[in-house]
């Protein structure tokens, strides 16, 4: 390492005795993009934070350019040129976002806000992240999750950073966006920015970064240039033990004729301007996937078959009845039930600040009361199942839900639907910023729920999921299937060219 | 130490050692000028104990609506609507029909909040206000000459086996609520739609009905503690709730229940109304002023709400 930007010596950091980063000797080249792999609860989360001011080490030290440095706060660290891009979205959804891109330090005039300069600075930041098409002037609260990311890349570069660290920062992007952040990366390599780049995606990874490091267990594994290992030997580094296959084994083409009827039917779905016909079908036993570009429609899908949204159009049959339900209550009782994984698992899927049990139990209380009360037998009985069935690691089923990591969390949100043994399951994108390792336990529970003859609908934005994981997908776009692949007819290429409808012979 | 109390239970660890201070504080007072220790005595603290039952039974209710992020600011005026309608219908009927004045208040709050999805604070304000024009329409502004019935005096002022009634009320209701919370589908639905709406009702969880079943639980109390007042005072009188309001939700939030909901154990709020209890006794028997007493009152909620965010911040 020629030109180390930031260097990390023997940083450790304990929680409540708990070790989350031991000895880390960690160093950082400019014009570099760097990758720091490792599943969660690796450490590497503990690392950035300390990077970038929020967190104070116990022991070690830290040089920025050769001179030991020390940040009290994430504004002293981005003084320096730290600049951090949080997992967690940082901007405040009531603000504009000309007014979220300059929220640290917004151009002044006379002491008050200037907000034509401000205006004028949030549209030249979302045209450098190709984002032309949002309005400076619309609230984020309005924008998709992967537009808000976008605006979040745009306001961490408005700050010129020196190193910039990217965690998780392409999780809920589309195929398009991804491709722009490549470029920008790309871009600020070439003027010397060092890039931290954190990535659940392998093949972001590896298509982007020039350096790699592997952390497991807070402690730091290996730092090697991309190309020295292969994928399988990197794995194998996080996780330290051997994988096989990424994912489970597709059941031989199935024949649609053996059903009388699919467990689950929908045609000609509308909803307001996001769904405009849509048609499906699901049957016992399969997983059929939801493929295309971020906002096509798909979470309206799910939402609308759970019953939450009101004034849908068109019909929804299941088992054969006609009409879908009218709330979740109803999805989730009667004698063919539904059960969804939404979209984010810290504001719909969990209670943060309960606990695990609550959690677990948040959708089967009538399974486990006797009239109005709660048997306190069966309750416990039904939480050591749901922890056990899925291996969720958790200290005591009486911790609040936010102590376990994003992995261990999601879980939870999948053992609380598992609990009224569903017949129909939702999953909305389960695998967004979560670890390898639960990753593939959630496709192989997948694939063993369709065995066990329950029907699955899918929503990943990761297309290589789509591929290794479903029977069939349905590719979306404005609101309509435009085009449904099966079996090894599901390529990168097909899919891709499906979401952009470029080809309508894939239909 | 962290083992010993929970983060949960630190706010009501805290409030029964400021139990302690107070008592102490109060007997070394009264020692050194009476020489007497009168704080000490079970009579004390017996009366102590029915004069809190009137505000710990509003104090119930509310926090069933503080622990899913909501407020009821009716307590006021249905307290007093009930215990004027009490008065007025007398005879056996005067307590059923205050209850489910109790209750029809809680349903029109219920629907309001839940369904009309109009903020609670405004809500029940303005239903509050309502209340209060309707009794001073029925009343013409004065206190109505009708007088409890033996029912609601027996269960206000009476004593069954030595303890006053108005103890065992407290201590059903208080049966009752922690049967509810800890027990029930309904209390655990509370604490989720408190900590989540969102991620409750995608649980399947009806959260409207349970708002409105937290509002009717939050009527019903006041209700009860009004038939109780009206009892104790042997009538109904323009504005009796109001001194029971703040205290209420004082008592609330100083055992420990998160103001913005979905966290906070019901024996909290029992230690939080004896505090306040106490603390107003002793500094009256202090005879500290009026002006004194209205300012280390709050200075005190003040200074424990204080004590309590920085030690969640530590834990977190």
């Amino acid at each position: 390492m020629t030109d180390v930007i930031i260097e990390y010596r023997g940083i450790s950091k304990h929680f409540s005795g708990i070790r989350a980063l031991e000895d880390v000797d960690f160093a950082c080249s400019a014009g570099s993009i760097h990758g720091i792999l490792g599943e969660n609860g690796a450490g590497k989360s503990t690392l950035i934070k300390i990077m970038s001011g929020v967190l104070q080490p116990d022991a070690g030290e830290i040089r920025l350019e050769g001179r030991p440095v020390a940040f009290a706060s994430p504004r002293a660290a981005g003084d320096t040129g730290i600049i951090c891009m949080f997992q967690e979205l940082s901007l405040i959804p009531d603000l504009t976002v000309a007014d979220n891109l300059s929220i640290s330090d917004p151009p002044r005039r006379l002491g008050l806000i200037d907000r034509r300069a401000q205006k004028a600075r949030a549209e030249k930041l979302l045209a450098r992240v190709r984002c032309e098409d949002v309005d400076p002037n619309a609230l984020v609260r309005e924008l998709s999750l992967s537009r808000r990311q976008m605006i979040e890349i745009a306001k961490a570069l408005g700050r010129d950073p020196k190193v910039l660290i990217l965690d998780e920062a392409t999780s809920a992007l589309t195929a398009r966006d991804v491709q722009t952040v490549y470029d920008l990366l790309a871009d600020l390599k070439s003027k010397g920015v060092a890039s931290l780049f954190i990535s659940h995606r392998m093949h972001e990874v590896d298509a982007l970064c020039d350096t790699l490091s592997v952390f497991r267990n807070g402690r730091h594994i290996e730092t090697f240039a991309k190309g020295e290992k292969n994928g399988r030997e990197i794995v194998k580094l996080m996780i330290g033990r051997d994988v096989e296959a990424q994912f489970p084994p597709r059941p031989p083409a199935r024949q649609q004729a053996q059903e009388d009827q699919p467990l689950l039917q929908v045609s000609g779905l509308t909803w307001e301007d996001r769904l405009n016909g849509i048609d499906l079908s699901v049957a016992r036993g399969e997983i059929v996937g939801l493929g295309g570009l971020d906002g096509q429609g798909q979470k309206e899908l799910l939402l609308a078959l759970f019953g939450v949204l009101e004034h849908v159009g068109g019909e929804i049959a299941i088992a054969g009845q006609r009409g879908g339900p009218a709330s979740p209550a109803a999805a989730k009782s009667g004698s063919t039930r539904m059960a969804l994984v939404p979209e984010d698992r810290k504001t719909e899927g969990l209670m943060l600040g309960m606990s695990i049990a609550d959690n677990l139990l948040a959708a089967c209380q009538a399974r486990i009361s006797r009239g109005p009360f709660i048997d306190p037998q069966r309750a416990r009985q039904a939480v050591a199942d749901g922890i056990a069935k899925l291996q969720i690691k958790a200290g005591s089923p009486r911790d609040a839900v936010m102590t376990l990591s994003g992995g261990n969390q999601q879980k939870v949100v999948i053992a609380k639907w598992l609990m009224i043994d569903p017949d129909i399951i939702l999953l909305n994108d389960p695998t967004r910023g979560i670890d390898v390792g639960t990753k593939q336990e959630i496709y192989r529970l997948m694939r063993d729920l369709a065995d066990a003859g329950k029907a699955i609908l899918f929503y990943s934005s990761d297309y290589a999921e789509l591929i290794g994981c479903c029977d069939r997908v349905a590719v979306l776009y404005g609101g309509r299937v435009v085009s449904e692949q099966s079996g090894d007819g599901i390529t990168e290429e097909s899919l891709v060219a499906a979401s952009l409808n470029i080809d309508p012979r894939a239909a | 130490m962290r083992r010993l109390v929970s983060a949960e239970n630190k706010p009501i660890a805290i409030a029964l050692g400021f139990i302690l201070v107070i008592l102490l504080i109060g007997t070394g007072y009264t020692l050194s000028t009476t020489g007497t220790a009168p704080l000490l005595s079970p009579n004390y603290l017996l009366q102590q104990l029915q004069i809190g039952a009137f505000l710990g039974i509003c104090a119930a209710g509310i926090m069933m609506v503080i622990l899913l992020g909501h407020i009821d600011l009716s307590i006021p005026w249905t307290l007093t609507a009930a215990a004027m309608t009490a008065t007025a219908i007398g005879g056996d009927m005067a307590v059923p029909t205050a209850l489910a004045v109790g209750v029809a208040v809680g349903l029109v709050n219920g629907i309001g909040v839940a369904w009309l999805r109009i903020p609670s604070m405004i809500f029940t304000l303005g239903v509050d206000t309502v209340l209060r024009g309707l009794m001073v329409a029925q009343t013409g502004g004065f206190a109505p000459q009708d007088t409890a019935t033996p029912l609601m005096v027996f269960l206000a002022k009476e004593r069954l086996l030595g303890i006053p009634a108005a103890i065992f009320v407290w201590a059903a209701v208080s049966l009752a609520i922690v049967v509810i919370l800890t027990r029930t589908g309904f209390g655990r639905a509370i604490y989720a739609t408190g900590s989540r709406e969102a991620a409750a009702y995608l649980s399947g969880i009806h959260t409207r009905w349970v708002i409105l079943g937290a509002f009717v639980v939050s009527g019903v109390c006041a209700a009860i503690a009004g038939i109780l007042l009206a009892g104790y005072s042997a009538k109904a009188y323009q504005g009796m709730g109001n001194v029971y309001l703040l205290p209420a939700i004082a008592a609330v939030v100083l055992g420990g229940t998160h103001i913005l909901g979905g966290r906070g154990r019901y024996i909290g709020t029992l230690i939080g109304v004896i505090l306040i209890v106490l603390l107003n006794s002793v500094l009256s028997i202090m005879q500290m002023p009026e002006a004194g007493r209205q300012i280390i009152y709050g200075a005190v909620i003040i200074a424990m709400l204080l004590v309590y965010g920085r030690n969640q911040r530590v834990l977190s």
